[in-house]
């Protein structure tokens, strides 16, 4: 029977007879026993904060892994609490940046309602002015099963899908309706998470960029690779200046010789990749580009196959690797032919995104 | 405590295009031959061994048709075969120098298809980061494994592999594996771009007889990590302010003109 009370889900637990806690001490009034229960919510607070610092972690790992994969993309971080969105970060493609601002909030405290409303309305305003030939998306990470919003949150999500932004969100506690119909309105993914493992299958499900839509434009891009340069060189000399990005900015970053320098009308930058504030010239760098190649040109899955399949003439260890293989299945690329372990094959798919074996072979002159 | 168990594993990749190393030799009779590359290889990763027992080895041919392993090799040597014991050398030495030896002419005299100018790095590099990759996954906890590719070049790049080539370096740079490339002939644009974004060091050898010399100098006596005193003559540096990322390369460099 004790097993049973302990199998209790935990939200019940800490509601169980509440009342029971209350009691009159000496003096007969409540006081005391309400500073104590205001003071064990106090300390339960601090004692979760570790799990805030976790998510704030996922958010820096998942900053990370997508840069790696989109290196052209860019990122904003919008906040929303107490009713209001903020923004926290500009949109940018520098993840240190975005990093050391979330590491900036872990002592934030969450509090009362966030808006919903607002801060898909900030988003909006952010990712209006987004060129059509980019995927616009708004991914929101929401705690909360209410939002206090100052209008009609329907018309915000109309006003969404004419814009043609993707909204995705993930649900820390449960299903609402509202963001289900968001999600569902602008083509967006809805999922609420489990655990913490699947919380992080989820957020990074969304590194992958979306299919493109019928109305994204396909328009030829004129793109600007400006050279960076460090200190001034001496047959050049480069006088300290503003970059453009920041500009606008009291503080004082931003000052330097040192720059990426826009190869039509020579504004400075202090990073990459980035739309020119004066002339309009996107602004990227070479590696970058070619990063972002494998969504373009994916590597075909390999082939499951069984290892007692395999004909004699085979090789019986991984190609990359040289490990024997072991596991029942190995997988074979099936432009080459080479076979592979299910370590090796994880590690091509989701990194390299390139065979071994057809980069060590010439393909076949036709 | 227990010290933390650190090994340095060295991936070194070798340009055995045919077609260039032919035309060396016909170029000029005393400049560096294949043979002899392989001997100041073969001695670089020897000594590379004995910096520490743990430190591993791994080499890879690159054709212009194919990437194969050299050491170690997929086919486990046969008993029969272990007759390089007899002269007294170090055994693990010795195992490798014969593998090695014996991969390499099977190598140059399997050869028959086509041959091209140009050589397959893209291949050969995304073998080692497989390599490597598996190597790490392996190491039990507690020990650290310290990967690094050294890239021996001699021939033209290979510019269709251009975005497999970018996709492996960036691909090492999140794995934090260090790409330091040696070319013995022209400039490579490539191999340039992979050693900054990985953080490892590009040179192009002056004097190509001197390949061994080169490969010590600037290879074995970098401090990968930070480290006032100099791990080999207990030196104490003087060290100006903060070292930053570039002043330890500086210094590191001073250090070796020293030795």
């Amino acid at each position: 029977m004790d097993d049973e009370n302990e199998k209790t889900y935990i939200w019940e637990g800490d509601y169980e007879r509440t009342w029971e806690a209350i009691k009159e001490d000496e003096t007969g009034s409540l006081q005391t026993v309400v500073d104590d229960i205001l003071h064990r919510t106090k300390r339960r607070r601090l004692l979760d904060r570790p799990a805030n610092v976790r998510l704030g972690m996922l958010l820096e790992h998942f900053l990370e892994e997508y840069f790696d994969h989109n290196p052209i993309s860019q990122v904003g971080i919008l906040t929303t609490s107490n009713k209001r969105a903020n923004r926290l970060t500009e949109l940018g493609g520098n993840p240190k940046r975005h990093i050391a601002a979330l590491q900036k909030c872990v002592d934030k405290q969450c509090l009362k309602e966030p808006s919903l409303q607002n801060a898909l309305e900030l988003a909006a305003t952010t990712l209006r002015h987004v060129p059509g030939h980019a995927s616009r998306e708004v991914l929101v990470i929401l705690g909360s099963l209410t939002t206090c919003d100052p209008g009609n949150i329907h018309d915000t999500i109309k006003s969404m899908k004419d814009l043609n932004i993707r909204c995705s969100v993930i649900g820390l506690s449960a299903d609402v309706r509202v963001c289900k119909r968001l999600c569902s309105e602008t083509q967006g993914s809805y999922s609420v998470i489990l655990d913490e493992p699947h919380f992080k299958e989820v957020l990074l499900e969304h590194i992958k960029p979306p299919l493109a839509t019928a109305s994204t434009e396909s328009s030829l891009i004129r793109m600007g690779f400006p050279q960076h340069q460090l200190h001034a060189e001496k047959d050049k000399l480069e006088k300290p200046s503003m970059c453009m990005c920041h500009l606008d900015s009291k503080s004082t970053q931003g000052f330097s010789t040192g720059g990426y320098f826009c190869p039509q009308c020579k504004s400075k930058y202090c990073e990459l990749p980035i739309e020119c504030k004066a002339c309009g010239l996107t602004l990227v760098s070479a590696p970058h580009l070619a990063r972002s190649f494998h969504h373009l040109f994916p590597l075909e899955s390999f082939q499951e196959i069984q290892l007692s399949d395999l004909q004699e003439s085979d090789s019986r260890v991984c190609l990359s690797c040289l490990s024997e293989f072991k596991d029942k299945t190995v997988y074979r690329c099936a432009r080459c032919l080479n076979l592979f372990c299910i370590d090796c094959e994880l590690f091509i798919h989701d990194s390299l995104h390139t065979c071994p074996g057809c980069t060590s072979t010439r393909p076949k002159m036709l | 405590m227990a010290e933390e168990e650190e090994s340095s594993l060295l991936v070194v990749i070798v340009d055995v295009n045919p077609i260039w190393w032919g035309k060396m030799r016909i170029q000029d009779e005393n400049d560096l031959k294949f043979t002899q590359c392989m001997e100041s290889i073969l001695v670089y990763v020897n000594s590379h061994l004995m910096m520490h027992r743990s430190n591993k080895v791994a080499i890879i041919a690159s054709h212009t048709n194919s990437s194969c392993f050299l050491y170690p090799t997929a086919t486990p040597t046969t008993e029969e075969e272990e007759d390089f014991l007899r002269d007294g050398k170090y055994e693990h030495f010795a195992k490798i120098d014969d593998t090695i030896f014996k991969e390499v002419k099977k190598l140059m005299t399997a050869h028959t298809a086509e041959l091209h100018i140009d050589t397959l790095l893209t291949g050969s590099l995304a073998m080692a980061l497989c390599y490597i990759h598996r190597l790490e996954k392996e190491c039990i906890a507690g020990e650290k494994l310290k990967p690094r590719i050294l890239v021996i070049k001699a021939s033209d790049d290979s510019a269709s592999q251009y975005m497999d080539f970018m996709n492996i370096i960036f691909t090492a740079q999140k794995q934090n594996i260090l790409i330091d490339a040696c070319v013995l002939d022209k400039d490579s644009g490539l191999l340039q771009q992979a050693c900054d974004i990985t953080g490892g060091i590009y040179l192009k050898i002056p004097q190509r007889t001197g390949l061994l010399q080169y490969l010590l100098v600037s290879s074995e006596n970098i401090f990968c990590a930070f480290s006032p005193i100099c791990s080999t003559c207990h030196t104490a540096f003087k060290i100006k302010g903060a070292p930053t990322l570039k002043k330890k390369k500086k210094k590191s460099a001073a250090v070796v003109s020293i030795m």
